[in-house]
C-alpha cells in the first residue's frame, strides 16, 4: 500500500465513531496521567491492558497510543507550575519552565509547551509514516560504541547547564554519576553502594532524585524567609496567558531542533525521551544568541525539550512497528498488547496488518490536534493554581511529590530517599550548586557505563572500537563543547592582561 | 496413659473431621493480593494481569485479585513483602527463576525460595539459539567450531551474567572447550538490536520473539533449549539432538505463598491454578505466547526450585561468579 492510499484508508479507520472515541479517551487519559507525577504511561497502559481484551484491537491500540503521547503533553504542567516533573521526560522543562512561572509567565510557558508538543508530535508522525523502514535499518547500525559517544556528548552539555561556576556544575554531575553507579551490576552480578539495603539493589530511580532536588528542595528553600513570600503573579486575560508572536518567533529553531533531535533519538532502542529532551535543551542553548537567559526563563528552554519528548514518541514507534524491537518500557508493553490481541509484531507487521498501522498513524494526527485543542484552554485553568497562597501551595507541592513517588514505587523506603534528596536539593541551593547537572549525570551515567563496557567486551578490550566514524564525530563535538568555554575564559584573561599592560 | 492416648487420638480425629471439610471449603472472602517483582508492564506483571483476567472470566475465584507491584532487587523486594505477610491466606506471589538466582549472588536478598511456601508451577519459558539469517553458522556446531578456532572473538548478547542465557553459554563452553564473549544488555530490545545490527553473533531468545524475525528472513534458529521439540518448531533440533548433552536450567513461572500460610488455603490456591491451566483461555495464552505448559503441584515445585538453586550455584561457582550462600 503506498503512502497516499494508506493514509486515506487510515483516516477512514480512525474516523469511525468508535475509533475516534477511543482516541479521545486515550488522549484525555494521557493528559491526566501526564499531569500526575509518578503515574506514567507504562503503569497506566499495563493496568488497562486486561480491559482492552474486550475491545476491538485497532481501537484499543489507538487508545493506548493516545495515552502514550498524551502523557507527554501533560508532563510539562507540574514541571512549569510546581517544579515537580510530571514525567521523566519533563525534568529538563522544570529549569526554564518554572523560572518563567516565577516571572509571571506561567501561561506562555504552558501554552508554548502545548504548541511545541503539537508541532514536534506531528512531525514525529509524518516521519514515522514517510521514513520508518529505512531509518529503522539505520538505527541498527547504532551500537554500544555509538551510544557511549552519544552519552559523552550528553554529559559534555553540563557546560551548558552550569551557572556561575563550572567546577560546581562538574561536582554536581559527578555526584549524579556516582548515584547512577548504585545497584546490582549486570556484568558481574555484584552489588555496588547498596549498604546492605534490598531496596537499593535496583539502583535509585532518577525520578525520585529529580522530584527531591527540584520540588522538595525548592519548597524548603522558599520556606526559609520569615516574611511570607510574594505570590506568583498571574496576569489576567487570555492574551497574556498565551505565547506572543515574539515568543513564537524566538522558538522557530526550537521547534525544528525538538522535532529532529526527538525523532532521531526516539528511533534508537537504547536512548529514550529523557535523553532526547536533555539533548535538545543543550543544543538549543549551545546555538542560542542569548545563552545567558537559559535557566532564567528562556521560552526556547521549554519549547525544545517539550517538542523533543513528543517527537520521540513517533520515533520510538519506528523500531516497534517496523522491526518488532521495543526501545522503551512503554513500547515493550505495546508489543505485549499486540501479541495479546493476536497480532504478530515484527518486520512483516506493517505488510500483514496495514489497517492497524495506517489507522494508528492517522489517529495520531487526529490525536495531536485533539491534544492541542484540549491543552490550550487548560492553560487558563492550571495557571490559576499559582494564585494559591504559600501556605496552601507548599503543602500541595509536597503532597503531589509524595503521592507521585509512592504510586510509582509502592514503598516507604523510596519516600525516605525522596526526603533525603529534598534536603540535598536544599543544601545545593544554599551553597549555590546547580541541580540540573546532578540529574543529567544520573540519567546518562548508567547508560554510558554500560555502553563503554559493552563496547570493550565486543572489541576484546581494544579501545579502537570507539573510533568508528559515528562515535568519533560525536566525541569530537563533545570535546569541542568542553574546550570552547575554557578557551573563551583563557582569552578573556589574556585580554585583561593586555589591558592592564597597556 | 492409655486413656490419655485414646483421648489424644479422639481429639485428633475430631480435629481432622473439622479440618477436612474446611480444606475443601476455605474460600477467600476478601480481595486477594498477587505480588509480582516487576513494575507495571514487566514480564511477570503482564502474566499476572493476564492470569487475573482469565481467572475472572472463568469465575474461578469469588473475590477480586489485585496485582501488587513490588519492583526492585531482582525479586528480593517482592520476596521480602511475601515474608512480611507470614501466615496470610489472602496473599500469593508469582515468581520466576530470578527469585532463585538473586539471593545466590546478592547478600542483601535475605529471602530464599526455602522461606516461601510453594503452591504450583505454571509453565516453563522455552528459549532458542538464533543467529542472523546471513550468518555463516547453519548449526550450533558450526558456531561452536568457529568459537574454538578463534577463542573470544565471537560474541553473544544477553542479559545479566546470572541469567539463563549466560548459564547455557557457560555449560556449553565447559563441555566443548570453546570460548566466546557474553555482552550484557539491560533490555530485550537492545539485545535483539545488537544481533540484527551484526554487532554480536548469537543470542538466546524466547521463541515467540524469534518467530516473526524468522518468518521475515532476518534470523535463523540453530537449536531449541528444551527437552523436547516445541510445537512451533518441529524442524529445529533440541540441544541434545544437536549433540550437546548439557543440563538445561529450566526457566520456571510459578506461584508461591507467604510462609506458614494455612494448609487449607494453600490447597485452595493449588486447586485454583490446576483448574486455571485446564481452561481454554489458558491453553490459548500458552500457545499464543509459545510457552511450554508444565504444571506441577506444590511438593514437586519445591523440589524443582531446590534443584534449580543447586544447578545455578554450581554454574556460578564454575564461572567464577561470587556466590554468597
Amino acid at each position: 500500500m503506498d503512502i497516499v492510499s494508506g493514509l486515506l484508508h487510515g483516516f477512514q479507520v480512525a474516523l469511525t465513531a468508535n475509533n475516534l472515541m477511543m482516541c479521545v479517551v486515550g488522549v484525555v487519559l494521557g493528559t491526566v496521567i501526564g499531569v500526575l507525577p509518578g503515574l506514567g504511561p507504562p503503569a497506566t497502559i499495563a493496568m488497562l491492558l486486561p480491559l482492552t481484551m474486550k475491545l476491538e484491537p485497532t481501537g484499543a491500540m489507538i487508545m493506548l497510543a493516545g495515552i502514550y503521547y498524551g502523557a507527554k503533553y501533560g508532563g510539562s504542567t507540574t514541571s512549569i507550575l510546581l517544579n515537580v516533573p510530571g514525567e521523566s521526560s519533563s525534568v529538563v522543562t522544570c529549569i526554564d519552565g518554572y523560572a518563567m512561572a516565577r516571572k509571571g509567565r506561567a501561561g506562555p510557558a504552558l501554552g508554548m509547551a502545548a504548541i511545541a508538543s503539537f508541532i514536534a508530535g506531528t512531525f514525529g508522525v509524518v516521519a514515522l509514516m514517510l521514513v520508518a523502514p529505512p531509518l529503522a535499518r539505520l538505527s541498527l547500525a547504532f551500537s554500544a560504541p555509538e551510544y557511549f559517544a552519544l552519552m559523552v556528548l550528553g554529559l559534555a552539555m553540563v557546560v551548558l547547564l552550569s551557572g556561575e561556576s563550572l567546577t560546581k556544575a562538574l561536582l554536581a554531575m559527578f555526584l549524579g554519576l556516582w548515584i547512577a553507579s548504585m545497584g546490582t551490576d549486570i556484568f558481574s552480578a555484584t552489588s555496588r553502594f547498596t549498604f546492605g539495603q534490598v531496596e537499593l539493589m535496583g539502583g535509585i530511580d532518577f525520578v525520585i532524585v529529580a522530584i527531591g532536588v527540584f520540588a522538595i528542595g525548592e519548597v524548603l528553600g522558599n520556606m526559609e524567609p520569615t516574611k511570607a513570600p510574594d505570590m506568583l503573579p498571574v496576569p489576567k486575560g487570555l492574551r497574556n496567558l498565551m505565547p506572543t508572536w515574539e515568543d513564537m518567533r524566538k522558538c522557530r529553531f526550537a521547534f525544528v531542533n525538538g522535532s529532529v533531535v526527538g525523532f532521531l533519538i526516539g528511533i534508537l532502542p537504547g536512548a529514550g525521551s529523557t535523553i532526547a529532551s536533555f539533548m535538545s535543551y543543550g543544543i538549543e542553548k549551545a546555538v542560542s544568541k542569548h545563552p545567558e537567559e537559559f535557566g532564567h526563563g528562556a521560552i526556547e528552554g521549554v519549547a525544545a525539550p517539550e517538542g523533543a519528548n513528543n517527537a520521540e514518541t513517533g520515533g520510538a514507534l519506528v523500531p516497534l512497528l517496523t522491526l518488532g524491537i521495543p526501545g522503551s518500557g512503554t513500547t515493550a508493553i505495546l508489543l505485549a498488547a499486540l501479541i495479546l490481541w493476536g497480532f504478530k509484531p515484527g518486520p512483516l507487521f506493517i505488510q500483514d496488518s496495514p489497517e492497524l498501522f495506517w489507522g494508528l498513524v492517522a489517529s495520531m494526527y487526529i490525536g495531536n490536534v485533539l491534544l492541542l485543542i484540549l491543552n490550550l484552554p487548560l492553560v487558563a485553568v492550571f495557571a490559576q493554581l499559582l494564585k494559591l497562597p504559600a501556605y496552601m501551595m507548599y503543602p500541595l507541592i509536597l503532597g503531589v511529590s509524595i503521592v507521585g513517588v509512592y504510586t510509582s514505587a509502592n514503598s516507604m523506603f523510596q519516600l525516605a530517599l525522596l526526603c533525603g534528596f529534598g534536603l540535598l536539593g536544599y543544601l545545593m541551593r544554599k551553597l549555590d550548586y546547580p541541580t540540573a547537572p546532578l540529574v543529567l549525570g544520573l540519567v546518562l551515567g548508567d547508560l554510558m557505563e554500560k555502553a563503554l563496557r559493552q563496547s570493550l567486551m565486543m572489541s576484546q578490550g581494544s579501545i579502537s572500537i570507539l573510533f568508528r566514524p559515528i562515535p568519533s564525530v560525536l566525541l569530537v563535538v563533545a570535546a569541542l563543547l568542553l574546550i570552547v568555554p575554557l578557551f573563551k575564559k583563557f582569552n578573556a584573561a589574556r585580554l585583561q592582561v593586555i589591558d592592564r599592560e597597556a | 496413659m492409655f486413656v490419655r492416648g485414646a483421648r489424644a487420638v479422639a481429639l485428633s480425629i475430631a480435629a481432622l473431621a473439622i479440618a477436612a471439610p474446611a480444606a475443601a471449603q476455605w474460600k477467600p472472602t476478601k480481595p486477594v493480593d498477587l505480588i509480582v517483582h516487576t513494575g507495571p508492564g514487566g514480564g511477570s506483571d503482564l502474566l499476572a494481569r493476564a492470569m487475573v483476567t482469565m481467572i475472572e472470566k472463568e469465575k474461578l475465584v469469588p473475590v477480586r485479585i489485585n496485582v501488587i507491584n513490588k519492583p526492585g532487587g531482582n525479586g528480593a523486594v517482592a520476596a521480602a513483602a511475601l515474608v512480611e505477610k507470614k501466615g496470610d491466606a489472602n496473599t500469593i506471589g508469582l515468581i520466576t527463576s530470578v527469585w532463585i538466582a538473586g539471593p545466590l549472588t546478592s547478600s542483601e536478598a535475605k529471602v530464599t525460595v526455602h522461606d516461601l511456601k510453594p503452591i504450583a508451577q505454571l509453565m516453563l519459558e522455552p528459549a532458542v539459539f538464533v543467529v542472523r539469517a546471513d550468518s555463516p553458522y547453519k548449526t550450533l556446531k558450526d558456531f561452536i567450531e568457529a568459537a574454538k578456532a578463534r577463542p573470544g572473538a565471537l560474541k553473544q548478547s544477553g542479559g545479566s551474567v546470572t541469567s539463563r542465557d549466560n548459564i547455557i553459554r557457560l555449560s556449553l563452553q565447559h563441555a566443548t572447550g570453546a570460548k566466546w564473549a557474553f555482552v550484557s544488555f539491560q533490555g530485550g530490545g537492545e539485545r535483539l538490536a545488537a544481533l540484527l545490527g551484526g554487532h554480536v553473533d548469537i543470542m538466546v531468545i524466547e521463541p515467540q520473539e524469534a518467530g516473526e524475525q524468522v518468518r521475515a528472513g532476518k534470523l535463523r534458529v540453530l537449536t531449541q533449549l528444551t527437552e523436547k521439540r516445541l510445537a512451533g518448531w518441529p524442524d529445529v533440533p533440541t540441544l541434545k539432538e544437536a549433540g550437546y548433552d548439557v543440563a538445561l536450567t529450566p526457566q520456571i513461572r510459578a506461584v508461591v505463598a507467604p510462609p506458614e500460610q494455612p494448609a487449607d488455603a494453600s490447597m485452595y490456591w493449588e486447586n485454583t491454578f490446576d483448574k486455571l491451566r485446564k481452561t481454554e483461555s489458558w491453553k490459548k495464552y500458552v500457545h499464543d505466547n509459545q510457552l511450554e505448559e508444565s504444571f506441577a503441584d506444590g511438593a514437586t515445585l519445591k523440589k524443582t526450585m531446590v534443584d534449580i538453586e543447586k544447578q545455578l550455584k554450581d554454574a556460578y561457582t564454575q564461572a567464577g561468579i561470587k556466590t554468597v550462600r
